[in-house]
């Protein structure tokens, strides 16, 4: 059986399914086994409990740091709570199974989280949810799948991939990933191709679909994966498995190149990482900078704010291993798809049209500038990082981000703590209002960086992650790059660096129009940089400029798509 | 019993990691400890309580303590919270 989805990840992965599925506890059916072996059920029930959430929280000791691993302990504190156990048998005590009384006594304390004044507490409603659900499959007995310990060539058949999946995940020994939700530009796409994973997404049903264990092919450059594949096609995937490792291999030999086209003038390819441990493997891969640092994941996957030591150590990292090279920090870009419980932003009709990035930022000044002191410090290290405002819609907004730059440079200077004084701040084209006012713009931003993700999504009116308009996002529509081409124009003439950092910078075909439009920096993906300084080598600007010409004449994204696709075609 | 007011100087008051060293040092005594503050009671064994207390930065709570060893237990409760809880 074949099924089709987005490609989301390129490559392909041979293996067996391993599925991860959201469980529901029915526990209607669990019988009372008497108080006395109900109450033995729940205390066993929280020693392993206990057991698995200390070997967890060392683990992310060893990958995150100190202070997730002392919210898992946490955990364990909580439900140790002399209150919290006493009602749990007082539950048991009247007749109710442990899973009931489990159930009832989290729900209840949930619930009164959920209620308090503050903020940051009110998140605690999450933690004890976290608990319960753990501590109810293990009394269930349907332990979660440990993804640190899967057999090799497993594919990961899930809903959706999540970030902390990503940390506990081994990725040596997953072949590729499937997952129900995510568009090409999801989190789940960027964090598959941050681990250099075959991923096919968008899959509906597949969950269900699929037999755990069942053989599997994905083709995460198609956009396809077949279901028991007889051992005819799986020969014929593992010959295209092999020539894609050969390309690979071809590759390396731009590692250690400067980026050139045909003329031999000079672009930059840069790195897009979301964590310092991605910095690595952009260097592995011959970046020349990282174009675009997400910081959303120091808050994610945690209970409260990252202190400024916190952000500090993990920009100072970057900071440190690029050396010379430069860095641009994305300032917390939350919102829209991207949730942080704790932040309790509330829900919202239209996420992609409210209250997001430099919006939140800026009406949470104390919390921004905790960001800004951290990366104006680590910048004082090598004098190599820049600020990137993410969702710049107005003058003002970049006005109000740097006045506040200001003050902490001033506080930083009154403290005598060393920083960057002369850090560079830029801006992220990726709305249509930078775009129609990317001239004034230009006289406030040091630099423009086009987030071609969020800019065609906002240009074309359709949601990146809905499967059902997704056939409207294109790249190669005439509004897009007519918009791509004005910021970059705009960034000309007034004499600033124009960068692109959106999945366009990697789109092979589009490659001629950026160079005949003079875009001079590419950040992509680590997997993506080697391909990129590949392509931009083989052309010379006068043949970039004849396509360009032609392919701009054109007035459908069809046409423009099927015009450049020839050109790629007729030059192999 | 006895009692003792301090203030609470760390930055983010009682949250998660405060509270749990918190209970895990006074769990360690056979007295009951309470903490109130603004007419708010809350059990000091209990994280869950002193969490849902949200006893932020300047607030001044009353540390109660009651039962044997309670002298010791005020002393190391008291050197705690004034000390920033792990944090200042």
């Amino acid at each position: 059986m074949v099924v089709r989805g987005i490609a989301a990840s390129d490559g392909i992965g041979i293996g067996k399914a391993v599925c991860i599925r959201e469980e529901t506890y029915t526990f209607s059916d669990a019988q009372f086994a008497g108080k006395e072996k109900e109450k033995e059920r729940l205390e066993e029930g929280i020693a392993s409990f206990t057991e698995e959430t200390k070997k967890l929280a060392e683990k992310i000791r060893k990958s995150s740091g100190e202070k997730e691993a002392d919210i898992l302990l946490g955990h364990i504190t909580m439900l140790h709570d002399p209150f919290m156990l006493s009602q749990m048998q007082e539950n048991i005590e009247t007749g109710r199974c442990a899973e009931n009384a489990v159930d009832a006594v989290c729900t209840m304390y949930a619930d009164m989280f959920a209620a308090v004044e503050d903020e940051l507490m009110r998140q605690r409603a999450a933690d004890v949810r976290d608990i319960k659900a753990r501590l109810l499959a293990i009394l269930s007995g349907k332990a979660p799948i440990d993804l640190s310990r899967l057999p090799k060539d497993s594919v990961l058949v899930a809903k959706e991939l999540t970030p902390s999946m990503t940390v506990e995940l081994q990725t040596e020994n997953v072949s590729a990933i499937l997952t129900e939700q995510g568009g090409k530009t999801s989190h789940s796409a960027i964090l598959a191709r941050g681990l250099e994973l075959p991923a096919v997404l968008g899959v509906a049903g597949i969950t269900e679909t699929v037999k755990e264990g069942e053989g599997l092919i994905v083709d995460g450059t198609e956009g396809m994966a077949i279901l028991s594949p007889d051992t005819k096609t799986t020969a014929q995937y593992r010959k295209k498995q092999e020539k894609a490792r050969e390309e690979k291999k071809q590759l390396s030999v731009y590692r250690d190149r400067p980026t050139k086209d045909a003329d031999g003038q000079r672009y930059e390819v840069f790195a897009n990482i979301g964590s310092p441990k991605e910095a690595e493997q952009a260097v592995q891969n011959g970046a020349e900078g990282i174009g675009l640092f997400r910081t959303e994941f120091l808050f994610m996957d945690r209970s409260s704010l990252p202190s400024e030591e916190e952000q500090y150590d993990a920009y100072a990292e970057v900071a440190r291993y690029m050396k010379g090279k430069k860095v641009v920090i994305r300032t917390l870009d939350v919102g829209g798809d991207k949730e942080i419980p704790y932040l309790s932003m509330g829900k919202e009709e239209n996420p992609f049209l409210g209250y997001r990035a430099i919006r939140y930022c800026l009406s949470h000044k104390e919390q921004f500038r905790v960001q800004l002191r951290a990366i104006l410090r680590a910048g004082a290290i090598h004098g190599n990082l820049c600020i990137m405002l993410p969702f710049i819609t107005s003058v003002e907004e970049i006005r109000e981000a740097k006045a506040l730059l200001e003050v902490c440079k001033k506080e930083l200077r009154n403290e005598g703590k060393a920083f960057d004084e002369k850090i560079s701040v830029g801006i992220m084209t990726e709305t249509p209002a930078s775009v129609l006012l990317a001239e004034l713009l230009a006289k406030e931003a040091d630099f423009f960086s086009i987030g071609t993700n969020d800019l065609t999504q906002y240009i074309l009116a359709a949601d990146r992650g809905n499967p059902k308009v997704e056939y409207l996002y294109d790249e190669c529509h005439p509004a897009v790059l007519r918009g791509i081409q004005k910021v970059i124009e705009a960034a000309k003439k007034a004499g600033i660096p124009v960068a692109m950092c959106g999945a366009a910078a990697a789109e092979a075909k589009l490659i001629p129009l950026f160079l005949a439009w003079g875009l001079e920096e590419f950040s992509v993906t680590p997997s993506d940089i080697l391909p990129t300084r590949k392509r931009i080598s083989s052309w010379r600007k006068s043949d970039a400029k004849a396509a360009e010409k032609e392919a701009m004449g054109l007035s459908t994204g069809a046409g423009i798509a099927g015009y450049l696709t020839g050109v790629l075609k007729n030059r192999e | 019993m006895v009692s003792q007011k301090v203030t609470i100087i760390n930055p983010m008051g009682m949250h998660m990691r405060p509270a749990q060293l918190f209970v895990n040092e006074m769990s360690a005594f056979p007295c009951e400890v309470t903490l109130h503050a603004d007419g708010r009671e809350a059990n000091g064994k209990s994280i869950l309580h002193l969490m849902a207390a949200c006893l932020k930065k300047g607030t001044e709570v009353e540390v109660r303590c009651d039962g044997a060893q309670e002298k010791e237990a005020l002393e190391k409760a008291v050197e705690l919270i004034s000390s920033g809880l792990g944090e200042a």
